[in-house]
């Protein structure tokens, strides 16, 4: 409980009492507290309250101050958001949602764009993986981990009912109104249900502009993006059952259904597309733990999703597309951990998925194509612990897919891990933690059965991970100096080699939603990644904060010297990249705050292509984001339930610069967001 | 607020160590010479660029002095809203004009012999053209009303007032027409139409604009051409299945020949049609007389990872090679004898390219603001190195190359920022390139010459240096040739004792006998004809020492080319006020347009064999352009 310890010192008001015992009833419960079992790695994680201060909408937004991952961007409320750590590639990011890996087996991409922040609770980023071996077998098979852990109900006694509500408007139309309920059903078992709905309009303008060289004026024009409107609706339940002090099971059920436009690529003479998706995304998952004999821990997940997307494209000027998918999953998991000695655990998980497809395309004439494919995963691995000075995890997994309509034999795959973090003064928290890992990206049905594209002899693609990172955090109590001083420091470096073998890059065609494979074939990737938080408690209740990101890569392409672009770092991968947030925040006597929070976002240089020529380059961008916030007790008795109210405004890209993410999709220019919220 | 923005986003930045985003500058046109063969009038190459991505590019070569234009469209229209557009699919000379059809920008681009745009007619998913008296016609593959069946149609389009007079409804994704007499002829692909392809040819009246009929040809036509006895040749790929590709012969619109090959582009010139066989990335022709099918013979294989674009003219044969579609392909000349005469780096995907009288030079009073000036290096004028281990290899040698074919590789290799390499042997060998302006010698260090030099680990007084000494020279007789007085730029063993000045070597081919076990090919260069040749310059100390059973070299402080890593930048460069005569005696030059830069040292290790000074490629540092430096791999 040391490192709970540490983030409690200064729990000293409500919402952090409030996080602390939700966290408390969570570590208690979830992992006993021993110290065996919990992540030797110290992820990079952003919780509740500092997501609440950032300027962000979606997952997306957040995950832009974690360092060491690239976010792609297609721009507006609805247009995709992927993610890629360590420029591995999006598909080698695994995400959870509570604990369950987010499928789509279709092109394994998952648009981040569509998780709100509304109800969660915690958003972290592994590399390699959790170093935490009770977890099921699928986990340890990804390059880059991000859980998405929702927000648990915590109770005070007397207490049965929380609401939330919360409204925002904003720029471009933004309505996306909020309800959150927690229902204390009997003791220990609890529901929440949340519903959320988004509306934009995405008519922002964008601005093109080129000089000639003397600095004169080539063209400089603007116009409004059209077709980028988003209705969506997300609907989530969840029950929570906590039993004796060991066990507890969780069932959550989640439905989103979205109706868009793809606003499309801005080329010569085409300002407006006609391409339309709907989407439906429901999916059940439960899972139960428990402890047995103080040393046997058993965790069982199951999930069952159903995905359904409909494409269709309206411009009168292409060929109407009239395109319908439908994606199932099963997914099953039983992972076993027994600790041998106090020292010493060994964990043994296997999973089973079961995926299908079938695909509707009305112009191509296919109709009712149907792919399925089996996995299993089998894992084991063990943890040690020397002393306090030594931390060591091995883990090997067995990985098997079976595609079917694939006439590859798939010979199953082994790919071993290994993590260790060493603590050369247990008195100090300094750390060096390093790992080795393989992983292997499968091919998506897209890229084996994509029609035209699709390519049934693809291999799956390996990643080699090597890192080393140096962490170390040092804490001063407030309470313990006369000054009223107190702060908060943790920083890590680490530096990355990655290599990737049979890469197959997926590069967006047109058509968002369509991809065409391209076999890269080997990348070689050499990175540092530096973070640092620091919170500094203030005298008259002012307190610091900020969080610096910087990331430096190459990620060039080594996979045949007689290439044009042999040595050439791949497409939209910057060199420097980092984000900055300082916040600045004060509480009155009765408990009430207000704060300011800046924020920036720095990608550098990159290339929107293979080759690194002047055709192909890409300017930085980077975004300076304010919000200004204020959350008051309305109800300040001691004996009831308090209220809170809180405004936020934030204004996002302050200085309005025109930039794109990926080429030829316009970002939106200044805008702006207001939140009001009530909790209860 | 602007500078709100700049002052904040510089105090940002600087904390980073970051660039800063500037304006967004016009696309570069970039000239590169590419032969020194004299043929008439220009090449036009309409490269495609990937869907999506805006970057259809209009290219031109200048055949009457060998230059390559890249982006010659942007040079002439600058102003023009992002571009040329999405997605280049046609490209035809007719009049005075120039047409290009700019398919995902639903456009047909019209422009003048020079490519000034004069106008455009919008025609939503627009394929290909052709021409006939005053009027353009121009296949699509919808309609100006969407139809419920997926038919295309073809628009006429007066070329005077480029508006559309007539359309006419015809088959599934209709692709290359023809005009032959009072008909037109379209083919139509059904290409979007997976397992259900068309296989038709509607022919056109061009009086009443109607579909007369429509004639079966062959599964998913594509390509229609016609000969001189005005049979229509058309390419049906097949299902890519079962039904294999064909070209199909007709008269009369009956068919008279179907001959079994792959055929994803056609040229046909006097009585042979050119045929590129996607499938083996070859070349094959059919005779237009008895349609006998052969392969065409190379000289040596070109080795094509995906053969593209096609156009026989009555002295050339050009094929483009369109790579792996998402990066810069290439343009090659061939002679009918199978000659390979030059190739030239193009932009993505060159599709289509149009062979026109005019030759035109970027220079002229054409272009609206003068050229964006090259940093880097864009010409290699010399290329002779002194016999050694990687002579014939960097660049490699090829059977029938000569001095001219050497120095084309050694601009492929280092010249526009490639990234690659030339080595130049032993003592005394050397190379000379310069830009595509003079450069200004101003304050401090002109011009940057990259190497391969390192530091030893944890040192930056050893290392691998192997020095070369750089000459320059002004263009005095404005020939564009080095011929004019060469003066050294002095660099820190100038004045050395032992420093040998005005040395001299000849070089035989009788002495090249000493191979080492990792080389073993002639050292001496094999495109001379003559049986030795001489060289001459100062021959430095040699700086080589042993550490850890490592033969590793001092590094020099300062002035010698591949003595210093190029991250270095002052340690690279070289200030133009540096020169001297051949006395010795400070030289003041205010611009130069030769560089040379020749070995210095003469020494042979056991274990790495000669040194020798390699050139990576170098970069003028006042041009005001944002560098980019190129990766080299060792």
């Amino acid at each position: 409980m040391i490192a709970l310890c540490a983030n409690s010192v200064f729990a000293i008001d409500d919402a952090e009492l409030d996080s602390l015992y939700r966290q408390f009833q969570m570590e208690e419960v979830e992992v006993t507290a021993r110290a065996l079992t919990k992540d030797i790695i110290v992820p990079q994680a952003l919780k509740g309250i500092e997501l609440e201060r950032l300027n962000a909408l979606s997952v997306a937004d957040a995950l832009r101050y974690f360092s060491g991952i690239q976010l792609k961007d297609y721009g507006g409320v609805g247009g995709i958001k992927t993610i890629n750590v360590r420029s591995m590639g999006s598909q080698h990011t695994a995400v959870y949602y509570n604990g369950i890996q987010l499928g789509n087996a279709q092109n394994g991409q998952v648009d981040l764009g569509r998780f709100s922040l509304d109800n969660m609770d915690e958003i972290q980023l592994y590399n390699g993986q959790k170093s935490d071996i009770f977890q099921s077998a699928r986990e340890f098979g990804a390059a880059g981990n991000v859980y998405l852990t929702t927000r648990k109900p915590y109770f005070k006694e007397d207490e049965r009912v929380h609401v939330r509500a919360k409204m925002r408007f904003g720029s471009f139309a933004l309505a996306n109104p909020s309800v959150g309920v927690d229902i204390k059903l009997i003791d220990n078992l609890s529901m929440t249900l949340d519903v959320e709905y988004v509306y934009s309009d995405g008519k922002y303008p964008f601005r093109y502009k080129r000089v000639f060289p003397s600095g004169e004026t080539a063209y400089d024009t603007t116009a409004i993006r059209q077709n980028g409107d988003i209705n969506a609706v997300r609907t989530e339940l969840g029950l929570h059952h906590y039993y004796r002090t060991t066990g507890f099971w969780r069932l959550h059920a989640y439905n989103y259904y979205s109706e868009r436009g793809i606003p499309g690529a801005i080329v010569n003479n085409v300002w407006r597309n006609g391409e339309r998706l709907w989407d439906r995304n429901t999916f059940v998952q439960g899972q139960w733990q428990d402890e047995w004999f103080g040393r046997w821990s058993t965790r069982l997940l199951a999930k069952y999703a159903n995905d359904f997307t409909h494409y269709k494209n309206y411009d009168e000027r292409l060929l109407p597309a009239d395109n319908k998918y439908l994606q199932q999953e099963v997914y099953l998991s039983l992972a076993n951990k027994v600790q041998v000695f106090n020292w010493w655990d060994l964990s043994v998980a296997y999973d089973y998925q079961y995926n299908t497809l079938r695909k509707d395309e009305l112009v191509s004439g296919v109709t009712d194509e149907r792919f399925a494919r089996h996995s299993h995963w089998l894992s084991a691995a063990t943890a040690f612990n020397i002393k306090e000075y030594l931390r060591l995890q091995a883990s090997v997994l067995m990985t098997q897919i079976i595609n079917q309509k694939s006439e590859i034999k798939n010979s199953p795959k082994v790919t071993p891990g290994l993590f260790l973090s060493f603590r050369p003064y247990p008195a100090i928290d300094l750390s060096i933690n390093a790992f080795y890992k393989q992983s292997y990206r499968y091919p998506t049905f897209n890229d084996l059965y994509y029609t035209d594209l699709g390519n049934a002899n693809l291999r799956p693609e390996l990643a080699r991970q090597h890192s080393v990172e140096l962490a170390y955090k040092i804490t001063n109590d407030k309470s313990s100096v006369a000054n009223d001083f107190g702060y908060e420091i943790a920083a890590a470096v680490s530096y990355y080699y990655n290599r990737v073998t049979d890469k197959i890059i997926a590069y967006p065609k047109g058509q968002q939603f369509r991809w065409t494979m391209l076999n890269l074939g080997t990348v070689k990737i050499n990175g540092v990644d530096a973070h640092a938080d620091m919170s500094f408690y203030l005298p008259l209740r002012f307190v610091l904060r900020t969080r610096l990101n910087y990331t430096y890569q190459t990620a060039i392409d080594v996979t045949n010297p007689s290439d044009s672009y042999y040595g050439h770092q791949i497409p939209y991968i910057p060199w420097h990249s980092g984000s900055g947030v300082l916040g600045l925040e004060w509480q009155s006597k009765r408990g009430d705050r207000y704060g300011f929070n800046y924020s920036f976002v720095y990608v550098g240089e990159r290339y929107s292509q293979q080759e690194n020529i002047v055709y192909n380059y890409v300017q930085p961008w980077y975004t300076h984001d304010i919000s200004l916030y204020g959350e008051w007790q309305l109800r300040a008795d001691q004996n009831k339930q308090p209220i809170w109210l809180k405004a936020n405004v934030e204004i996002n890209n302050l200085l309005g610069q025109d930039f794109e993410v990926i080429q030829n999709y316009p970002m939106p220019k200044q805008n702006v967001r207001c939140t009001v919220a009530i909790r209860y | 607020m602007h500078r709100c923005n700049k002052i904040l986003t510089f105090v940002l930045c600087s904390l980073l160590f970051l660039g800063c985003r500037g304006d967004e500058v016009i696309y570069p046109t970039i000239g590169t010479h590419i032969t020194d063969e004299v043929r008439e009038g220009g090449l036009y190459v309409l490269c495609e660029g990937n869907m999506g991505s805006n970057k259809a590019r209009l290219d031109y070569i200048n055949l009457e002095d060998g230059e390559y234009y890249s982006n010659w469209y942007g040079a002439q229209n600058p102003t023009q809203l992002k571009e040329l557009g999405d997605v280049g699919n046609d490209l035809v000379a007719y009049g005075n004009r120039l047409y290009a059809v700019i398919n995902c920008s639903h456009k047909v681009e019209v422009m003048d012999a020079k490519a000034r745009h004069i106008g455009q007619v919008d025609i939503p998913n627009c394929r290909y053209l052709a021409f006939h008296g005053d009027k353009m016609y121009v296949s699509a593959y919808v309609g100006s009303v969407a139809d419920a069946d997926l038919l295309g149609s073809v628009f006429e389009v007066d070329t005077a007032s480029l508006e559309i007079t007539r359309e006419v409804k015809v088959g599934h994704q209709p692709d290359e027409l023809v005009v032959v007499d009072d008909k037109l002829y379209v083919v139509n692909s059904g290409g979007y139409l997976i397992n259900r392809y068309d296989s038709t040819m509607s022919v056109i009246d061009l009086h009443s604009f109607t579909e007369l009929r429509k004639v079966v040809v062959g599964l998913n036509p594509t390509r229609l051409r016609v000969d001189d006895q005005k049979h229509l040749w058309v390419c049906c790929q097949g299902n890519y299945n079962q039904t294999a590709p064909q070209v199909v012969v007709l008269q009369n619109e009956a068919v008279i020949q179907r001959i079994l090959t792959p055929c994803s582009n056609i040229s046909i010139q006097g009585s042979t049609a050119y045929v590129i066989d996607n499938e083996q990335n070859t070349l094959n022709t059919i005779s237009t007389i008895d349609y006998q099918l052969s392969t065409f013979d190379f000289q040596q294989s070109p080795d094509f990872e995906n053969p593209y674009g096609l156009l026989a003219t009555a002295d050339a044969l050009y094929i483009t090679d369109a790579k792996n579609y998402v990066s810069s392909g290439v343009l090659h000349c061939f002679s009918y004898d199978g000659r390979e005469h030059w190739c030239a780096r193009t932009g993505d995907i060159p599709g289509h390219l149009c062979r026109v009288t005019g030759a035109y030079d970027i220079h002229g009073d054409t272009v609206p603001e003068p050229p964006t000036k090259s940093p880097y290096i864009t010409r290699v004028y010399e290329y002779l190195p002194a016999m050694g281990q990687f002579v014939n290899e960097l660049p490699k040698y090829e059977e029938g190359d000569d001095a001219q074919r050497m120095c084309r590789k050694c601009e492929q290799a280092i010249a526009n920022n490639a990234g690659g390499m030339v080595s130049l042997g032993g003592w005394g060998g050397y190379i000379t390139f310069g830009f595509d302006h003079a450069v200004e010698n101003k304050d401090g260090r002109d011009i940057q010459i990259l190497g391969n030099a390192f530091y030893m680990a944890g040192s930056t007084e050893y290392g691998s240096s192997e020095p070369g000494i750089v000459l320059v020279s002004c263009d005095d007789n404005k020939n564009g040739l080095p011929d004019d007085a060469w003066y050294e730029l002095k660099g820190c063993l100038y004045d050395d004792p032992k420093t040998q000045h005005h040395v001299s070597r000849t070089y035989t081919r009788e002495s090249d006998t000493v191979q080492n076990t990792f080389h073993q090919h002639p050292y001496y260069p094999e495109w001379i004809k003559t049986d030795e040749y001489t060289l001459t310059g100062a021959l430095l100390p040699s700086q080589s020492v042993v550490i850890g059973g490592q033969n590793i070299q001092r590094i020099l402080d300062f002035g010698y080319v591949d003595n210093k890593p190029n991250s270095d930048i002052e340690g690279t460069s070289f200030d133009i006020s540096w020169a001297v005569d051949a006395d010795g005696h400070p030289v003041s030059l205010s611009t130069i347009d030769f560089v040379r830069v020749y070995n210095a040292v003469d020494e042979i290790l056991e274990t790495t064999g000669e040194l020798s000074t390699e050139v990576a490629g170098a970069i003028d540092l006042h041009c005001n352009k944002k560098l980019v430096y190129p990766t080299i791999i060792n």
